[in-house]
């Protein structure tokens, strides 16, 4: 039977090569001046300082998480209700939907964000539709309206299918329990259903919120070159300036507060679950 | 009331398959328009499927994107089985240790990741390309892999490898024949999930690339600056593609059920699908890769990188050339000096650059090129005197001139007085009359040209308080102007005629002006920038006769002419360039493409490394100063 436990042997040397090396790599890079080697480098903080002290860099990466947290917040107010139907739906058509929610995922995410330019652009579709409402507003592509639509668009199926499975798994007769009980339906979504969904929708939350904030195609793609994130921040210090270890510097600090959000999630998620059971 | 609930519901849903389904829809129709627009169709046609199919690059990528998902979802899969099996069985410790380890690729922002790659490849000297994508997608594969099969193996009786050892199985029989079975559906889809995010990668593929290997991420990306419909038309085949491969998975096992009796273990009926997906897949993968004829010609079966500009190649001259010397074309696009030197400073191998003037100068001053050999060129008498033996590279000893020509400003004649152009110069990107209506270059260079230039000062002045002040120039356009900052998404929104003015390179006002009569070309009375991009052999290039062979064959008529009349840049060799200006040709009356010669306001760049440092910063802050105005 412990034989078996030496299958893990080659993933773990894997793992620490492609998995933890990569990481340390990035925190050496980091606190290292440019031109270092591997063998001879001298350590600063210089890299954390500027970022820090620039309040152009600051409002770039509060513009990110709230960009994000806009993306979160409004793929949850239109995924919950759509998962929620398809729960309810029978489950052929469930099957159906599941599936039409589904198939664009496998599309590729480039391509389908090429997609809106056409759409947005002026004299497109989108536009022809809002004259026709009386509404000739200025230009829909390369704003920020745009980037929140592109990224509404990438992430929502993720946070649709996710709240859909915790749905799926709930017991049905705790609704009529609780109706029995004397529950109203409202009472009963708030008080049975959206607790019981709480796992689905914090495992959607991260999946919509964590590539939201990294996201650089999105911004370049539909923002145009005006609109940066902070992801098209790193893109630019490894891409077109060259400062690897500014980079890297940016990276750790997304990654350490990432970590840090998604610490706190989960905790929610913990304490919640340690609530139900006493 | 239950009703008007389920009305509600339907209608939401329906709203979420026209959201979904709208961009989709619109990609495939557009896909068949005759026309280059992507807003009006103008009749039917299958002219951009055709461009696609003749486009190696196109094919090639939709090659590399299956081939490598295909790869890594069989190795990530079988991996990450044994893995997990492994860690179910080991100490507790190491098991919740793996467990975060495996969460960091999935809880680390995808870019976060990607770096991490990238940094690893190039400290440990990997050439990156095709096998460095391949280990990264696996590396991302097998976390997932392990996640959908873990919680599988952790439902099954611990004790069950141990019944059927001692009712006399071998170790290996115990896991194919017991443990394997029962975990298959956790198998297959995190085969599933793998495969997809394999597919669907662009951010870690893009960091981890090299050596003109792209996936369909990538090429949409580096294509999507220009209208191209023959990216909708290759989006179209891959929807096409991936229906197919999910109507197989979800429809054989209905089919399969009515065959096999209930007994079966549903796990097997997924299989077969599978496996039917995968061998469609790999048939496509086949097909893809056909051609290639049995001729054989002097380069047979050799291959020749070529680290160029994206758009900047005629419409046949790298299918020519691999037709006349039997080598295959790699082709890599950058959008900036910078861009490509990075890659070339980091060893990246290629065998034919094409960067610009300055860039030339730091590159053979860093040692990065090799002298060219002439006597394997026959190319050089043919070429415009105005564009050889530059400052750059005063006896051409390193550089063959690709293209050449000016910065401008491209102008609508129906919104933009000429006097305002001619009594404020490049100021006039500062004229709030024009606020909201102007586009500016993505380039730190020429948009400090353009300051400077105004301000006037040399553009390649080395007083940082020069630099400051041109820093602060546009600063006030960005934060007073409104302005787009784009690339080359400037040639179509102008010939579009979408904005007023815009910083523009003279070939591509002359694309714009071919297209759309209203648009003129202005050159500033205060000077510009005179540039020219060169091709240049790296110090590292593995084909280095080939590389001569295709300076001979672009700078030769045919290859020139295609070049120039296609992309609409000027022309260096003579003849091409006399015939396309001249009357009857492509660029006749139009100023934008013959640049002007003998001014001397005008500068060419002179490269150095102080100064570089502080418009690349500068640059970004003044990019940074337009998102935060916004």
């Amino acid at each position: 039977m412990k034989k078996f436990s030496q299958l893990a042997i080659p993933y773990v040397a894997w793992a620490v090569m492609m998995l933890i090396l990569p990481m340390v790599l990035i925190a050496l890079y980091s606190v290292t001046e440019p031109g270092n080697t591997i063998i001879s480098f001298t350590l600063t903080l210089d890299h954390y300082v500027r970022f820090f002290t620039d309040p152009d860099f600051l409002i770039i990466l509060w513009r990110s998480l709230w960009i994000a947290v806009k993306t979160t917040i409004i793929c949850l107010l239109i995924g919950y209700p759509v998962a929620f139907f398809i729960a309810r739906s029978q489950e052929k058509v469930q099957n159906i939907l599941v599936l039409c929610i589904t198939i664009p995922m496998w599309i590729n995410m480039l391509v389908r964000t090429y997609a809106w330019i056409g759409l947005l652009s002026e004299g497109g579709l989108i536009q022809r539709i809002f004259s026709l409402f009386g509404y000739s507003g200025s230009e829909l592509l390369y704003t920020e309206g745009a980037v929140l639509l592109g990224m509404v668009y990438n992430f929502l199926p993720f946070m649709i299918l996710q709240i859909n499975t915790s749905l799926c798994k709930m017991d049905h007769s705790l609704l009529d329990a609780s109706a029995d009980l004397g529950a109203n339906p409202v009472q009963a979504f708030w008080r049975v259903t959206f607790p019981l969904s709480l796992p689905g929708v914090i495992n959607g939350i991260t999946l919509v919120f964590l590539p939201a904030v990294s996201s650089f195609y999105i911004p370049k793609l539909l923002g145009g070159g005006k609109y940066f994130l902070i992801g098209n921040m790193i893109e630019n210090q490894f891409i077109t300036v060259g400062e690897w270890n500014f980079g890297s510097a940016i990276s750790m600090i997304m990654a350490v507060i990432m970590m840090l959000l998604m610490m706190t999630v989960r905790k929610v998620e913990i304490r919640n679950q340690g609530g139900k059971e006493e | 009331m239950k009703k008007s609930k389920r009305t509600f519901g339907k209608i939401l849903m329906l709203l979420m398959i026209v959201f979904f389904y709208l961009p989709i829809l619109y990609m495939i129709i557009f896909s068949f328009n005759d026309g280059k627009s992507l807003t009006s169709f103008t009749g039917f046609s299958l002219r951009w499927y055709r461009h696609m199919l003749e486009s190696s690059d196109m094919m090639e990528s939709l090659y590399i994107t299956f081939a490598i998902a295909l790869i890594a979802t069989a190795i990530s899969t079988v991996a990450g089985t044994i893995a997990a099996i492994g860690l179910s069985k080991s100490k507790k410790i190491v098991r919740d240790l793996m467990e975060q380890v495996d969460n960091l690729p999935m809880m680390n922002p995808e870019i976060v990741t990607a770096i991490g790659f990238m940094l690893l490849f190039i400290t440990f000297k990997v050439e990156k390309g095709f096998m460095t994508m391949l280990l990264a997608h696996i590396a991302f594969c097998i976390p997932y892999v392990i996640l959908s099969v873990m919680p599988k193996i952790k439902s099954l009786d611990p004790n069950l490898a141990d019944a059927a050892m001692d009712l006399g199985a071998t170790p290996w029989q115990a896991l194919t024949k017991v443990i394997v079975p029962q975990i298959t559906p956790g198998i297959v889809s995190g085969a599933l999930i793998a495969f997809t995010m394999s597919v669907d990668d662009f951010i870690i593929s893009y960091f981890v690339t090299g050596g003109g290997v792209k996936n369909l991420s990538i090429m949409v990306y580096t294509m999507s600056k220009r209208v191209n419909p023959s990216i909708n038309a290759i989006s179209t085949l891959v929807v096409v593609i991936i229906t197919i491969v999910l109507l197989i998975i979800n429809i054989a096992p209905v089919l399969a059920a009515k065959r096999e009796t209930k007994a079966e273990i549903s796990g097997r009926r997924k299989l077969v699908p599978l496996a039917v997906g995968a061998v469609a897949l790999i048939s496509i993968l086949i097909f893809c890769n056909l051609g290639g004829s049995g001729l054989s010609r002097k380069y047979e079966g050799q291959t020749l990188h070529v680290y160029n500009w994206g758009e900047y190649t005629g419409e046949n001259i790298i299918s020519d050339f691999e037709e006349e010397t039997g080598c295959t074309v790699l082709m890599e696009n950058f959008d900036s000096n910078e861009q490509m030197y990075i890659k070339v400073a980091n060893g990246e191998s290629y065998d034919i650059l094409v960067p610009s003037d300055y860039m030339i100068q730091r590159l053979i001053d860093e040692g990065y090129l090799q002298k060219l050999d002439y006597s394997s060129l026959d190319c050089m008498d043919n070429l415009c005197e105005s564009v050889l033996n530059l400052p750059y590279d005063p006896e051409n000893e390193y550089s063959v001139p690709y293209f050449w020509g000016a910065v401008g400003i491209v102008y609508d004649k129906t919104k933009v007085d000429l006097e305002d152009l001619e009594k404020e110069g490049f100021a006039i990107f500062l004229d709030e009359k024009y606020k909201g209506d102007i586009y500016l270059y993505d380039s730190e260079r020429d948009s400090f040209m353009m300051a400077l230039k105004s301000l006037g000062y040399s553009m390649n002045t080395e007083s940082e308080k020069e630099l400051e002040e041109a820093y602060h120039w546009l600063v006030q356009c960005v934060q007073t102007m409104e302005p787009e900052i784009v690339t080359d998404e400037i040639i179509d929104n102008m010939a579009q005629g979408r904005k007023a003015l815009g910083l523009i390179y003279s070939g591509d006002a002359a694309y714009v002006m071919s297209e759309n009569e209203d648009m003129g070309y202005y050159l500033p009375e205060s000077g510009t920038n005179l540039w020219s991009d060169a091709m240049v052999i790296p110090q590292n290039a593995k084909n280095p006769e080939l590389a001569h062979e295709f300076i001979n064959f672009v700078s030769d008529y045919d290859g020139a002419y295609d070049n120039s009349s296609y992309v609409g840049y000027t022309s260096p060799n003579q003849e091409v360039m006399d015939e396309l200006s001249g009357e009857g040709g492509d660029y006749e009356e139009i100023n934008a493409y013959i640049p002007r010669s003998g001014y001397e306001k005008d500068e060419v760049f002179v490269y150095n490394e102080a100064t570089r440092k502080i418009i690349s910063n500068l640059w970004s802050k003044v990019k940074i100063a337009a998102s935060n105005a916004s």
